[in-house]
């Protein structure tokens, strides 16, 4: 631990990787809570891994991979969402479509591009190490946007998510916020997948938010909470991955997920000795 | 003759090929307390979201009529039977209440003081007050239906519709909540849907009987016939005593 804090104030690379962290648990922990409150952890994963598609492209065309990242998050939520407003029973069915074509168009223009990408490994797989002054530019005005958003529409979100018919009645327009809401999750997405790669990223907006759901009673108490505990997780997993070097990514999944069956396991015995 | 608000007229309704409602023509009037009886699967939910304008009529047409030139988003206010929400999630009586101002209010965080003292004014009514800060998952039958009555006063409604209000609360509550119904309908149009003819016929003004089709709208009191035709069976009649 004292190694990792030495290299802390030395390495530039690692301080920008617990910035990373810092500025990834923003977007985690706001959008993370609502993938959690209205259950839809499949379709985020859905979304995450048709990404591959649009970074596949980029990387053809020489283009930047991270805008071809969002372009196709944003595509292929606004995508998902509009048929899935409409065809409703087939729902799960639909995201598998996209998870596989998603991947399946990733690799064959990858197959094309001349060249081993290094990189796209990263965007797998997540190197956080990799980390650049630009790279935290861009996530901290991705988490501006959906910063935004949420604040701004925070009791539309909150009824939609809540009580989709009373919002309806009420005159809210759902199917809107249902779209815009897979678009702030895709965004974030772009965000973490610098973190721990898109295969992972489900982790990151699942994890903290349902340990985060077990404490509070209010979803703007769950955005702080679970921000906190993705930061802890995130800058953790570094730290402990950093002496023995390991794939960060991966320590950092693993460490929310014992976080979380921890903390199952702790409520568990807070309410038999009730 | 009080002004009518909601017209129905020769409206039938289909789930696919099943035929859910028939034929249906009721006019209910302003500042009237009206139950709708029936039957389990007797369509009376179909009939409240073909009102609600959550569902299109096959056939014939529901007007609404809004006299005041109120808003027309605050016109109906509507408690679901089944709450679709999940116990889990992280939101507290107060906030349900408050979501009743999502049409109206402004957009970001804050409600205005003026929502926040009327919000405060109807959970005085209802006796929810002391509940304001807990989770709404952890209440009970009786006071989850109280927090959705709440939910639905605060959008200041015209009409107020309840669907089985009292399906999952024992006797006592539920007497509280009609007589609580009785008190608002002073002033208010309101339409229950209950499967439990004896006891609301105690309160409200008048009842439809729906199976399928509308077996009567009558002021006066239930027959043992009637309720024979509606439900295919002979049924006995229990009469309270309040």
């Amino acid at each position: 631990m004292n190694e990792f804090i030495t290299a802390l104030t030395e390495y530039t690379f690692l301080q920008n990787a617990i910035f990373a962290c810092l500025l990834a648990s923003i977007g985690c922990g706001v959008i993370g809570s609502y993938v959690v409150v209205k259950q839809i952890s499949f379709l985020t994963g859905g979304i995450a891994h048709s990404v591959l598609a649009g970074m596949g492209m980029a990387y053809f065309y020489n283009a930047s991979p991270i805008l071809g990242a969002i372009i196709a998050a944003l595509v292929s939520s606004i995508m998902i969402g509009w048929i899935n407003l409409r065809w409703k029973e087939h729902e799960d069915v639909l995201i598998a479509a996209f998870w596989s074509a998603g991947m399946a168009i990733g690799i064959l223009f990858l197959s094309r591009t001349p060249g081993y990408n290094v990189d796209l490994m990263s965007y797998l797989f997540g190197n956080i190490l990799l980390i650049t002054r630009s790279d935290l530019l861009l996530m901290f005005l991705l988490d501006i946007v959906v910063l935004a958003f949420v604040f701004i529409y925070y009791k539309h979100f909150l009824v939609s998510v809540f009580d989709e018919e009373f919002a309806r009645l009420r005159g809210i327009n759902t199917e809107f916020f249902y779209i815009l809401l897979l678009c702030l999750i895709s965004i974030t997405i772009v965000i973490l997948i610098q973190l721990v790669g898109l295969i992972m990223v489900i982790a990151l907006l699942t994890l903290p938010a349902a340990i985060a759901n077990q404490y509070v009673t209010s979803l703007h108490k769950m955005f702080l909470l679970s921000a906190g505990i993705c930061a802890v997780i995130s800058v953790s997993g570094v730290a402990i991955s950093f002496g023995p070097d390991l794939p960060t990514g991966s320590v950092i999944v693993l460490t929310a997920c014992t976080a979380y069956f921890s903390s199952v396991i702790f409520k568990q015995i807070l309410s038999t000795n009730k | 003759m009080t002004n009518i608000v909601i017209d129905i007229d020769n409206v039938s309704f289909n789930y696919g090929a099943v035929p859910v409602l028939e034929d249906i023509s009721l006019k209910i009037h302003e500042d009237e307390f009206i139950g709708i009886i029936g039957p389990n699967a007797s369509g009376k939910s179909t009939l409240l979201k073909l009102i609600l304008g959550l569902l299109e009529p096959d056939e014939g047409t529901i007007s609404k009529f809004n006299h005041d030139g109120k808003d027309l988003r605050n016109y109906i206010g509507y408690v679901p039977q089944h709450s679709t929400f999940s116990r889990d999630f992280p939101i507290t009586v107060g906030e349900v209440v408050m979501m009743g101002h999502v049409a109206t209010s402004s957009r970001f965080f804050r409600y205005s003081k003026e929502e926040t003292e009327l919000a405060r004014q109807v959970m005085q009514k209802l006796e929810i007050e002391d509940i304001e800060k807990r989770q709404v998952g952890e209440l009970s039958g009786g006071q989850l239906q109280r927090v959705l009555i709440a939910r639905a006063l605060v959008c200041q409604p015209e009409i107020l519709i309840l669907d089985e209000p009292t399906a999952n609360v024992d006797m006592r509550i539920e007497e509280d909540i009609f007589s609580l119904l009785k008190n608002y309908s002073e002033h208010m149009t309101i339409i229950v849907v209950s499967h439990d003819i004896a006891f609301i016929s105690g309160y409200v003004d008048r009842v439809a009987c729906l199976n399928r089709t509308l077996v009567c709208h009558n002021t006066e009191s239930i027959s043992g016939k009637m309720i024979e035709e509606l439900y295919d069976a002979p049924v006995k009649m229990i009469h309270h005593h309040h």
